[in-house]
């Protein structure tokens, strides 16, 4: 096995520029991962949040039969809660933001109806929740947010599957790297691999360093994106913090923590297959 | 320990027809010498034994083994039971006389602390016990062929092929490596030398083989050089 080790390093040291480029693209690659991956946790961690707070609010002509609305309303599927909130109840709320509202109201009357206001479960169900309750007798008009959260998740949705497809082009590339690295330290080793093929050596004895090789890389390049990864996420989360409190970003070490040991076993696992392909390749050919 | 039956070998890529119904038998602990001209088949005789091509027709037997059941991945074992020498050398230059020969050992798997003491005897065997600590550019041809001769030899193999071993050497050296292989075989070790050397031939009388064209055509049991 030291054996092996000293023959994957020197391999490493001789092809010098082949495993450099491969240990870069590598690195590269398994940072553009970390981030969208990060990126994709913090959507969905914000997308959660927002969805706890989608209403649907349903404005209610003067004769509508609360109770019956509400009961009803109730039953429907996706409906998390409902509830009544009175015309007076309204006031009170928007005369405590804008407290010239009673004076209006004290004016005009009271302009605010009686509203139902439903929490969802899921923001993709607000739309159709809103049109059946439309529909209901008594009720006049209904709103809900769905109207600026809906942007709001198309657009990183986009972004995220152009991470990952960006992702999936470099995670290719890696493995062509890798490939060729592999290649050209076999090329390299031609002569001793072909004594020692006459000498009797199995594929396993001449391959091993090779693969050495490919799991040092990928060792390597977990371990440098895992870091920075690991560095300038949480300095980012920590501005973030300062600057926006009220992005939920995810400092939660547990949920972070799995993420990256995904990502450096992911790279140790690519370095494994890449020279496992590459050598049994290289010596079917000889074959 | 050789059988032959009826072998054709004919190569795929450029279908050169190499070795044409060859039927022949080495029986163990024997010396025997294949010559011919060029292009004859001596190598394509080696290659086959060595199963680095397969024939076209007939069957190759080792030992009493067809060589169609060391499939794939038994191949290896093949080779560990069959020692080569070439006539290029192809010592690892990186590699002094000792590490060289170790080499051997390491690729079968042999544990290391054998090591210096089956290194060691091959080296006598070839009389290079004191050269064990030069490279190959330090050793002349004569030498770097011993030391070749030493590693083929150094993990014990029944068999010993030898595919111009003096092709490069002069007289003196090409007597001295015969010599080598002539004692390996009192060993026991069936010897396979294909050569060009007619006064190697003549002067160290062993059966001899004569190819021509791929073809069997004289099989001398007391030697003799006759193209
Ligand atoms: N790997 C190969 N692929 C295709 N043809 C080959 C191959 N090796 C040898 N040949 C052809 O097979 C024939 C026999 O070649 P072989 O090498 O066996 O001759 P040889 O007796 O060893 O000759 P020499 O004395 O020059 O070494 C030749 O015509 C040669 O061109
Ligand atoms: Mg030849």
């Amino acid at each position: 096995m030291m054996y092996h080790l000293r023959q994957a390093l020197l391999a490493m040291r001789a092809n010098f520029t082949a495993t450099f480029s491969t240990l870069t693209t590598m690195t590269i690659t398994l940072l553009v991962l970390g981030a969208v991956l990060l990126l994709t946790l913090n959507v969905n961690r914000t997308l959660e949040q927002l969805e706890a707070q989608v209403e649907v609010a349903a404005f209610l002509k003067d004769d509508a039969n609360i109770p019956a609305l509400l009961g009803q309303v109730k039953l429907y599927q996706g409906v998390h809660d409902a509830r009544l909130v009175s015309r007076e109840q309204v006031l009170a709320e928007m005369t405590r933001d804008y407290p010239y509202a009673r004076d209006a109201a004290a004016l005009a009357g009271n302009p605010f109806p009686n509203t139902l206001r439903m929490r969802v479960e899921r923001v993709q169900d607000s739309r159709r929740i809103a049109n059946i309750v439309q529909a209901l007798p008594g009720v006049a008009t209904v709103e809900y947010g769905a109207n600026y959260v809906d942007p709001a998740v198309k657009t990183l949705n986009a972004i995220r599957t152009a991470g990952y497809g960006l992702v999936a082009l470099l995670l290719l590339g890696t493995l062509f790297n890798i490939l060729n690295a592999v290649r050209v330290a076999m090329f390299a080793r031609r002569n001793e691999i072909g004594v020692m093929r006459l000498l009797g050596a199995t594929p396993a004895f001449i391959r091993m360093p090779h693969l050495i090789e490919g799991v040092l890389v990928g060792l390597i390049a977990a371990v440098v994106s895992v870091s920075v990864l690991a560095a300038s996420y949480l300095e980012l989360a920590k501005r973030v913090a300062q600057l926006v409190p009220v992005f939920p970003i995810v400092t939660d070490l547990n949920t972070i923590a799995p993420i990256l040991v995904g990502i450096a076993l992911l790279s140790i696992v690519i370095g494994l297959l890449g020279s496992l392909f590459a050598t049994s390749r290289y010596l079917r050919e000889l074959e | 320990m050789i059988d032959f039956n009826h072998v054709t070998l004919e190569y795929p890529v450029t279908r050169t027809l190499a070795l044409e119904d060859l039927t022949m038998q080495v029986a163990r602990g024997e010396f025997i010498y294949l010559v011919g001209h060029s292009g004859a088949g001596k190598s394509s005789f080696m290659n086959l034994v060595l199963k680095r091509a397969l024939p076209t027709r007939g069957e190759v037997r080792i030992a009493g083994e067809p060589l169609s059941r060391y499939r794939g991945r038994r191949t290896p074992l093949l080779r560990r039971r069959i020692g080569t020498v070439f006539q290029d050398n192809l010592l690892l230059h990186h590699l002094n006389a000792y590490d060289n020969v170790a080499f051997s050992l390491r690729v079968i798997g042999v544990p290391q602390r054998e090591w210096p003491q089956r290194v060691t005897t091959a080296l006598r065997t070839v009389g290079l016990e004191h050269k064990k600590q030069a490279l190959p550019l330090q050793l002349s041809l004569g030498e770097q062929q011993r030391v070749a001769i030493a590693r083929a030899i150094v993990s014990n193999p029944p068999l010993l092929l030898a595919d111009e071993p003096t092709g490069n050497l002069d007289h003196e050296n090409s007597r001295e490596v015969l010599k080598i292989l002539q004692n390996v075989n009192l060993r026991g070790t069936t010897v396979v030398v294909a050569t060009h050397a007619r006064e190697l031939v003549e002067t160290f009388r062993h059966r001899t083989l004569t190819l021509r064209k791929g073809r069997l055509v004289r099989d001398d049991p007391d030697g003799g050089y006759s193209l």
